[in-house]
């Protein structure tokens, strides 16, 4: 380290002003705090050349001290230059445990503190949270990790491990040395939130909203409200008209004055982070209806872009060969549109008097059996609602026609929410006739032929043929001639790929938009504030689609409920007294207005230095290693703490019987 | 600490037995070179990848030192050859790849390290020593395959020859001044963005 052209541990930026978003008087006061904050906090953290760290091990109940001698382990670290504390706990993250850290803060005026024990994603902001509680910068903390790393890792070598985890430690003793003190960035919260999509999940996400007092823009591409829903008749399992449902939602979204409705209008772009989201939106905003854009700033965003039906490929199944063989939703526009008094069932000139429903149309698709779509993929998933679906139409084509006969023909049958399993039940009992196939051997649809190969001229068996290795029958080989064939199709994602690059969303295998965690936090995604509502996520039901946009609605809600937005403190900052204005750092840089020249006075003479925007930097450290004059360091991950960190890791370390004195540093 | 020599391998012991006659403070080191390998992984791929090799309690050499790092793209050329001439035998930079959550890292990460290859090949630094990879969460496969391979190398290399990794790294340094120099004259005028 001796050779860094900068001394070590001094106040990198003495300018915070550059995280000023400059036209923000109101950040401007809030900033006053911070930066007092901090200068009290840099007197507390102490003379860096002189710390005093506190050290603790964590027994993991067994799970750590196993394998790793951890009494030695204390005893050998608290050797390390700058230890005073080193401790063993049997449950660190336990209450005792962290109210022993917190004591020792403020009992014996540690400035540092090292946790060794599982991973940092499982509780490294549980220690944060207890070395603030002794009033302690929650930045001057470093997490080791011995568990999943350590003892998990190497359970046959508990030598190795114990040398491991001093090794480790000694090096987060060495980071620490050169840490300083951060705080949280805090920037506005704008109070509005941007719901892109005006289906059902659009629609409910934005009034709940609105019934939480925030500002609503709600953008739908279409010119109508309703999405999906708008081609559906009755829906399961409470059989309502689906155009109940849209116009009570419509009616709680329209007129609604904190409801700020923009109808055939699209997302063009969006840039910038939680709470403070740039957006723009085309649409016709111009003189007399003309297409014009438009600027909204927002601070969270919900995604309820929907699904689009599967649409089978030309021939899949007969599908656009034969005018009779039609998806779920052309078949249900169908029944809605047919005369109510209609005594039979035609359809293109044909008198429909058999009609098979066919299951997992572009759905669980597998390798070798089906095509992949265009870009290559299968579309792998299972899309959740056909079978329920399917089995209601079935069941109420049965009732309205008690003459056609109808045939199902399914791989498996998922009824899976409540209520549903009776359409199943009542199908069987109202007489509709089950296949079932393998999903290796799907059916065939094929036009109907005669012995000789030919179109049969009798109109007594149906036109098109389903051949099927029935697995209800043990495997036989059956052939189901019908007049009507009803694909039911599944879901696959909104094509919004522009959103998704503009936002940088994180999608599935499945091309659905992924959540942080499916279980934990199942409305949220990567980027901080934007969230998930209803099928743009994954295949839902109406239930599931209201029950996320609500959630969504609700967590973005949350947000709102904090005047300032906190941001971590991993960003780009610049040593003035280092920095010579050259910019090749600049020129490293990928985020507009994130690294910047701006002239500054320096000794009466007016030079150019470099500028980091904290509300723009990602942290992602493109720009430190170019400066020849390292007046360039990631806050937190500076590159003199992780030459600390190789020096720890590579340091003498005494072993075994050998009467140790000190560990050297390499 | 009593070795519990039920449930060690044989091989183990001796490696662990080497180990500790090496490395005993004051006592010379008389053979048996364990490699010391440096993983710098990413917070958002390759170390929960790491996490998730231990919590399938799969094993691999206790001389590999996990660091977590944002992205390491942060780390000038001079950095990985400090570590070198600190005794650290080789160095896996296990990133996201393509799912490097910074626009453009990544693609700037591996641009660094080629060119840090090229550095260590004149220098005459052996550059199967450094390695960059794209580890994922789940990558549990790939993580052990990566070290064993690693493993294997530097078996054959031997120990790094610190004094050389460190005229390299003062030979990076004094580059890194000439060519921001000489970046300075080029860019400034002409605004264009250059890759160092």
């Amino acid at each position: 380290m001796s050779d860094n052209s900068h001394s070590t541990g001094q106040p990198a930026n003495e300018d915070h002003e550059n995280i000023v978003l400059k036209d923000d008087t109101e950040y401007g006061r809030q900033h006053e705090i911070i930066k007092q904050k901090q200068a009290e906090d840099r007197e507390r953290a102490g003379d860096p050349a002189e710390p005093k760290v506190g050290v603790y091990i964590c027994r993991c109940g067994g799970n750590i001290s196993d394998v790793v001698d951890v009494e030695r382990t204390a005893q050998i670290v608290g050797m390390v230059p700058g230890v005073t504390i080193s401790k063993v706990h049997t449950f660190m993250c336990s209450d005792p445990g962290q109210h022993m850290i917190s004591n020792d803060i403020l009992e014996n005026g540690l400035d540092r503190v090292v946790v060794a024990s599982c991973s940092p994603f499982l509780h490294e902001q549980t220690f944060r949270g207890a070395v603030s509680r002794g009033n302690l910068n929650p930045y001057l903390y470093e997490h080791v990790n011995i568990r999943e790393q350590g003892s998990w890792a190497h359970k046959h070598d508990p030598e190795g491990a114990t040398q491991l985890a001093i090794r480790m430690i000694t090096a987060a003793v060495g980071r620490l040395q050169n840490a300083q003190p951060l705080d949280l960035i805090k920037l506005p919260n704008h109070r509005k939130a941007l719901v892109i999509g005006g289906g059902i999940a659009g629609m409910k996400a934005a009034a709940e909203l609105a019934a939480r007092g925030i500002l609503v823009l709600l953008v739908e591409s279409s010119g109508r409200l309703g999405g999906q829903l708008n081609e559906r008749g009755r829906v399961y399992p409470s059989e309502t008209m689906a155009s109940e449902i849209v116009a009570d939602l419509e009616k709680q979204v329209r007129n609604n004055d904190k409801i700020d409705l923009l109808l055939n209008s699209k997302v063009t772009a969006v840039d910038g982070f939680i709470g403070n989201f740039r957006t723009v939106i085309e649409g016709p905003f111009g003189p007399a209806g003309g297409f014009d854009k438009r600027d909204a700033l927002v601070g969270a965003i919900v995604l309820a872009t929907g699904y689009r039906p599967y649409v089978p490929r030309d021939g899949e199944f007969l599908y656009h060969q034969d005018p009779c063989v039609v998806t779920t939703p052309e078949f249900i526009q169908m029944m809605q549109n047919m005369d109510p008094a209609a005594k039979s069932f035609e359809y293109n000139g044909r008198n429909i008097r058999s009609v098979a429903f066919l299951h997992c149309v572009g759905s669980r698709q597998l390798d070798g059996v089906h095509e992949p779509q265009p870009d290559g993929t299968l579309n792998k998933y299972c899309s959740r609602t056909c079978c329920s679906t399917i089995l209601q139409q079935a069941l109420a084509l049965r009732k309205r026609f008690p003459k056609i006969q109808v045939y199902d023909f399914h791989r498996d049958i998922r009824t899976y929410g409540r209520g549903e399993e009776d359409y199943y039940i009542n199908a069987s009992k109202e007489g509709v006739v089950f296949f079932r196939f393998n999903g290796e051997d799907p059916p065939q649809v094929e036009r109907t032929m005669d012995a000789k190969g030919h179109l049969p001229r009798s109109r007594k068996a149906g036109p098109i043929t389903i051949t099927v290795k029935d697995m209800l029958t043990w495997g036989e080989d059956l052939a189901v001639p019908v007049d009507m064939v009803v694909l039911g199709v599944g879901m696959t994602p909104s094509p919004i790929q522009d959103l998704i690059e503009s936002i940088k969303l994180p999608t599935g295998e499945d091309h659905f938009l992924q959540e942080v965690h499916p279980k934990l936090r199942p409305v949220e995604v990567a980027v901080n504030g934007v969230l998930l509502a209803g099928t743009a996520q994954a295949p839902m039901n109406i239930q599931e689609t209201l029950n996320a946009a609500g959630a969504a609605a609700v967590k973005a809600a949350a947000m709102f409920a904090h005047e300032m937005v906190e941001l971590n403190p991993f960003v780009a900052s610049v040593d003035s007294s280092l920095c010579c204005g050259e910019g090749i750092c600049v020129t490293q840089c990928d985020y507009e207005g994130a690294l910047q020249l701006v002239e500054k006075e320096v000794d009466g003479q007016t030079v150019q230095r470099a500028e980091v925007n904290a509300g723009l930097c990602v942290g992602c450290g493109a720009c430190v290693p170019v400066c020849p004059h390292r007046a360039l360091e990631l806050n937190g991950w500076r590159l003199d703490q992780f030459e600390s960190m190789v020096d720890g890791l590579m340091a003498d370390i005494p072993h075994g019987d050998c009467q140790p004195e000190l560990v050297h540093l390499g | 600490m009593p070795l519990s020599t039920a449930t060690v391998l044989s091989k183990r012991i001796i490696k662990t037995v080497q180990g500790n006659a090496r490395s005993i403070k004051g006592c010379s080191m008389a053979d048996g070179f364990t490699p010391k390998i440096l993983v710098l992984a990413t917070e958002k791929c390759a170390y929960p990848g790491a996490d998730a090799v231990g919590k399938a309690h799969l094993e691999y050499p206790s001389e590999v030192f996990i660091l977590r790092v944002l992205s390491p793209v942060l780390f000038p050329e001079d950095f990985y050859l400090r570590a070198y001439s600190k005794g650290v035998d080789g160095i896996i930079i296990a990133a996201c790849g393509s799912d490097c959550p910074y626009h453009g890292a990544y693609e700037r990460l591996a641009k660094r390290i080629d060119d840090l290859t090229v550095h260590m090949k004149d220098g005459g630094l052996e550059i199967e020593r450094i390695r960059l990879t794209a580890i994922c969460t789940v990558c549990i496969k790939a993580f052990l395959k990566e070290i064993a391979e690693m493993e294997e190398n530097l078996a054959r290399l031997g120990p790094v020859n610190r004094t050389l990794a460190e005229t390299l790294r003062q030979e990076s340094r004094q580059r890194l001044v000439t060519s921001a120099r000489y970046s300075l004259a080029s860019t400034i005028t002409t605004g264009e963005r250059v890759a160092l």
